[in-house]
């Protein structure tokens, strides 16, 4: 499954829309990991353990939203936007969205006919 | 004596980590751009941009991906200490600033990372966006730390 955030793919056709797929997760750190961020805060630098929340949080939900485009029979989701939300303090909801389309292969253009 | 001694707990205590934030803080700044300087001399073969749309793609190649990164990074206290100061008076908080402009620059440079070990050699339709995780910004606490979300499409250019 070809996953973008750009409107059209090259080398490809978009030939249906199949309608908008979407993902969401909801997550947080267990309470040492926030105890241990709170300290790191002391001098600043990353926050792995914050990081990490997200890019688990995103994994999650890209996968939630290939398994919806896959049920659709899509061949690409196109368009693939990103959105979160604090829902406490700690926890971060992720969403994820974007069209599940068909695909062909883009007919070559004929080669542009020399002007004399 | 005894007074001097709490005077000197009570008030020598907050400003030794204000001491410590300051010179850390610091440390850990110049460190991190200096890294970042190192990392982006290695990648500045790659083409970005924040259009949809490819320049000059190769369809032969490997399809489009979408790539994906996060960083949080701590504001320091002593940054967290100006910061609010400044509040006071108003005017521009440039403690905030260059940290939200560190997270920014690695965000962008994992994702070029991310296309240069994907084999890609341009970026597409890149997005960075601030994220409030702990809820700092919604729940009306002061700012401890930044956390920027920066996706884009990797994908193979003829150049």
């Amino acid at each position: 499954m070809i996953v973008v955030n750009t409107e059209t793919l090259p080398g490809h056709e978009i030939i249906s829309s199949l309608g908008i797929v979407q993902g969401n997760v909801v997550r947080a750190k267990h309470v040492g990991r926030d105890i241990a961020a709170s300290f790191k805060n002391i001098v600043g630098g990353e926050l792995k353990g914050y990081s990490e929340l997200l890019t688990e949080a995103r994994r999650e939900a890209i996968t939630r939203m290939l398994a919806q485009a896959t049920e659709l029979g899509a061949d690409a989701v196109v368009n693939v936007r990103f959105s979160t939300s604090a829902i406490t303090q700690g926890a971060a909801e992720l969403y994820v969205y974007g069209t599940a389309v068909k695909l062909k292969e883009a007919e070559s253009a004929p080669p542009p006919i020399p002007v004399v | 004596m005894a007074d001097l001694i709490f005077l000197a707990i009570y008030f020598g205590g907050p400003v030794l980590l204000l001491g410590l934030a300051f010179f850390a803080g610091n440390a850990i700044a110049k460190r991190h751009e200096k890294n970042m300087n190192d990392r982006q001399s290695a990648l500045s073969h790659m083409q970005i941009s924040d259009i949809s749309t490819y320049f000059n793609p190769d369809p032969t190649g490997t399809p489009p991906l979408l790539l994906h990164s996060e960083v949080t990074l701590g504001i320091d206290h002593f940054r967290g200490f100006l910061g609010n100061l400044k509040n006071i008076f108003g005017g521009e908080v440039r403690s905030y600033q260059a940290t939200l402009d560190r997270a920014r620059r690695e965000a962008i440079l994992r994702i070029m990372e991310e296309a240069h070990s994907h084999g890609f050699n341009a970026i597409a339709n890149l997005r960075v966006a601030f994220v409030d995780v702990s809820g700092n910004a919604t729940l009306k606490k002061k700012a401890s730390m930044v956390t920027i979300q920066a996706s884009a499409t990797g994908y193979l250019s003829g150049q």
